[in-house]
């Protein structure tokens, strides 16, 4: 590995760490020790039939349009608060208890409650979405006003800039980078929620199919849909980060600018 | 011309005091005057110069330009600040242009009309780069772009050059001689450096501390244009280290001579 560049290298040991895990995997398979872990050769092969099958596609569409109706407006509101809760030391008294009660609160825990409000439909399956993106948005985006330079507010109100021209042209894009990074974040979780909500109706969505899949034992067809579950995380949040880079110029590695809360 | 009449600035303490950061300041800046503040730290020069840009209240006194009260920041001034303060997440040529922008026209607009100022400082080639990729001093001159290019009749400078290193900042200095003798601006300098209060000014102040007063205004009685040559001058070492016994007596050195 000498000589090697430290790029390529990590992408040598990360391609080593998964080959090394598949082996594991199919060698448990190939042992037959549980109906759970099928030989990882069984699952990529029905990975080709399940990833193709209408059943899936369909399923895969109804979490898109659950996922495409609340994460936006999710997105749009948390920003806006955030806004505020990072500028106006009023905004933030009044609702820091809400958003940190939300934030450490199970979330889980809240969506029976969420369907005793909304019924067995789409609308619980929005709100839960909308829960756990929300206020991931606006901690983030109110962490990101704070990272304001208040010189750069010195400077403009020096060229006179009133409040609203020092939101808009200092603050807001003070703040981009954690409110990406927010947003980054919220759409990973955008995907656990529409999952886990389905789940609880067991009908529709990915998250039902899981839960049908789960129940008639079709294992094989069960972590061909988990493998697609994880795989389309990566490459949404991936898609976040490539419009991060563009948006940025002028921030190095936009992608590994650290949210200033994950999340429980 | 600039007016400063009496004034006084307090700041309230943790421990419910108050503390007298300025007392009793006046003096009057002329038009097109080269104006230099000089004093120890923590005298409250850069507080004075915040208060001619209107970013800053008195509490006691006032500032008269032309014979208005200021009130607070005016198209009539225009300021350029020590840590250069530009925006990170914009190129250069938007950066010289914020102020305007601020003051109402376009992006497209804005751009278009700080290229000129731009120019004048010699950065057009870079007018599509970030500030992080540019060095200290070429910072400053967008600075001081983004000033000249709203136009102002008063420039207020924060020690500009502190910033910088020794052979950048003689180098901005001299630069900044060519421009004011092109522009004939009114400027209002605050610094520590002697050398530079002696070479740049036609007048410098020099001010005391605790509380921050008046102690004497000096005139520079060197020619104009100023070449580099001055600094080796016998006026400018006379001028310069008079300073430096006034400063070195504040600073409470036991060794300075005692000011009669």
């Amino acid at each position: 590995m000498r000589g090697m560049s430290a790029k390529n290298r990590s992408r040598l040991l990360s391609i080593v760490g998964l080959v090394a895990g598949l082996a594991i995997w199919e060698l448990i398979g190939r042992l037959e020790l549980s109906p759970a872990f099928p030989p990882v050769t069984a699952v990529l092969a029905a990975i080709g039939e399940v990833w193709t099958s209408p059943r899936f596609l369909d399923a895969f569409r109804e979490s898109m349009i659950s996922i495409a109706i609340a994460l936006p407006p999710s997105i749009v509101f948390g920003i806006g608060i955030g806004l505020l809760l990072g500028r106006y030391r009023p905004v933030e008294w009044a609702l820091d208890p809400l958003v940190n009660t939300f934030l450490s609160l199970p979330l889980v825990a809240l969506i029976p409650v969420l369907f005793l409000i909304f019924g067995l439909g789409r609308g619980s399956i929005l709100a839960t979405i909308v829960i756990y993106t929300f206020f991931i948005v606006v901690v983030n985006t109110a962490a990101g006003v704070r990272t304001t330079d208040p010189l750069i507010v010195e400077m403009a109100t020096s060229f006179g800039a009133g409040e609203r021209q020092v939101l808009r042209r200092v603050v807001l894009p003070s703040a981009l980078p954690l409110m990406f990074a927010g947003v980054r974040i919220a759409t990973g979780r955008a995907i656990r929620a529409v999952i886990i909500a389905e789940q609880v109706i067991g009908l529709i969505g990915l998250g039902g199919l899981v839960q049908r899949l789960g129940g008639a034992f079709a294992v094989e067809q069960l972590y061909a849909v988990i493998l697609f579950i994880g795989f389309f995380g990566l490459v949404s949040m991936e898609a976040v980060s490539t419009v991060e880079r563009r948006a940025l110029p002028w921030v190095a590695a936009p992608e590994d600018i650290e949210p200033a809360f994950q999340g429980a | 011309m600039i007016e400063i009449e009496g004034i006084g600035r307090r700041f309230n303490t943790r421990d419910g005091g108050s503390f007298e950061a300025l007392k009793d300041v006046s003096f009057s800046v002329n038009d097109k005057e080269f104006f230099s503040i000089i004093g120890p730290s923590g005298c409250g020069k850069t507080t004075l110069l915040k208060m001619v840009a209107g970013l800053v209240k008195p509490t006691a006194g006032r500032i008269d330009i032309d014979g208005r009260t200021v009130i607070g920041p005016g198209d009539d001034r225009a300021m350029v600040f020590q840590q250069f303060v530009l925006l990170p997440w914009a190129d250069i040529l938007t950066n010289v242009g914020f102020g305007l922008e601020l003051r109402g026209m376009s992006r497209k607009e804005s751009r278009d009309a700080a290229r000129p100022h731009l120019e004048q400082v010699g950065l057009t080639r870079f007018s599509e780069h970030y500030p992080h990729e540019l060095s200290g001093g070429m910072q400053q001159r967008v600075g001081l772009a983004r000033a000249l290019a709203v136009g102002p009749d008063i420039l207020l400078m924060d020690e500009p050059f502190g910033a910088l290193d020794a052979q950048t900042r003689q180098l901005m200095q001299e630069d900044l001689m060519r421009l004011w003798e092109v522009e004939q601006k009114t400027v209002i300098f605050v610094t520590h450096s002697m050398d530079e209060a002696a070479y740049l000014s036609d007048r410098v102040l020099v001010m005391d501390t605790h509380p921050g007063r008046v102690r004497e205004i000096l005139d520079v009685p060197l020619p104009r244009p100023r070449e580099e040559g001055v600094r080796r001058s016998p006026v400018f070492n006379e001028l310069t280290s008079h300073m430096w016994r006034e400063l070195r007596g504040m600073m409470g050195d036991p060794t300075a001579p005692a000011p009669e």
